[in-house]
């Protein structure tokens, strides 16, 4: 992944697509991919629609709705599990 | 937190995530957190213990396997489906219902499912989604690419189903 782009081509920007999507590349290979983006057209607009699949998921699955007293309640248990979990700091 | 364990475990156990809930809690209780530890790691990971120690594994759709890169651009541009503006997906996804995206995650394989399901709804990093799945980051990386894909022709499955595209065709059966 970390091999140098020389000519960042419609091949290499596809085969780099989830990891820019999730800016999982280097900050070199992120700019060499979205300059490639600027340039051409076909690329680009199937990255915007990549991006546009995950964020319409994700809108979908974060509106799974619950009870509010529910949440207030799962929370709470959390908080509760969290405070008894917690390992002892090395001051402690 | 609690929203979205609430949902991750809609997305694990559609029946009845509230039962998945309660094992994560006791699971988290045991499981110590240390001290800085991230509440969501912890508690998303207490959730997958609890989940893969109740649920037997399950196989996905076989159709599944072979979905081939970007699949629902090549479906919604072959169909017809408008893609113009910002959010060209929301044309194809936004009449499908919450509970039927998670019937089309539901048609992964488990271990597609599972990273999947930390994806989009934890908004994790691959790191965090590793100690979530106690998984190689590697791994997270590489089923997660594969299971968006798969997700993506679960999605078109699921969406021909409800009548909002044009029915997926037969697929020959060996």
């Amino acid at each position: 992944m970390n091999r140098r782009l020389d000519r960042t081509t419609c091949e290499e920007t596809f085969r780099r697509l989830d990891d820019y999507v999730d800016r999982q590349l280097s900050p070199d290979e992120m700019r060499l991919i979205e300059a490639h983006l600027q340039e051409c057209a076909a690329c680009s607009r199937e990255f915007v629609f990549e991006a546009s699949v995950i964020r319409e998921v994700r809108r979908k699955l974060r509106r799974l709705d619950a009870p509010s007293a529910l949440l207030d309640r799962i929370s709470e248990q959390i908080s509760r599990a969290a405070q008894d979990g917690e390992e002892p700091g090395p001051g402690s | 937190v609690a929203e979205v364990a609430f949902g991750l475990a809609s997305c694990l156990r559609p029946a009845d995530p509230l039962s998945l809930i309660q094992v994560a809690l006791v699971e988290a209780q045991r499981s110590q957190r240390t001290p800085g530890e991230d509440l969501r790691v912890w508690f998303f990971r207490a959730l997958v213990r609890a989940y893969r120690d109740t649920a037997p594994a399950r196989d996905g759709d076989p159709r599944l396997d072979d979905t081939p890169d970007l699949y629902l651009y090549a479906r919604s541009a072959a169909a017809g489906v408008s893609m113009d503006g910002p959010d060209p997906a929301a044309g194809l996804l936004e009449r499908l219902e919450p509970e039927r995206v998670v019937a089309a995650l539901a048609r992964l394989a488990e271990e597609y499912r599972l990273v999947c399901s930390c994806y989009f709804l934890g908004n994790l990093s691959y790191a965090e989604m590793a100690v979530v799945l106690e998984y190689p980051v590697g791994t997270v990386r590489a089923r997660l690419h594969r299971g968006r894909r798969m997700l993506q022709k679960a999605l078109w499955q699921v969406s021909g189903e409800d009548g909002l595209t044009p029915p997926p065709p037969r697929e020959a059966t060996p």
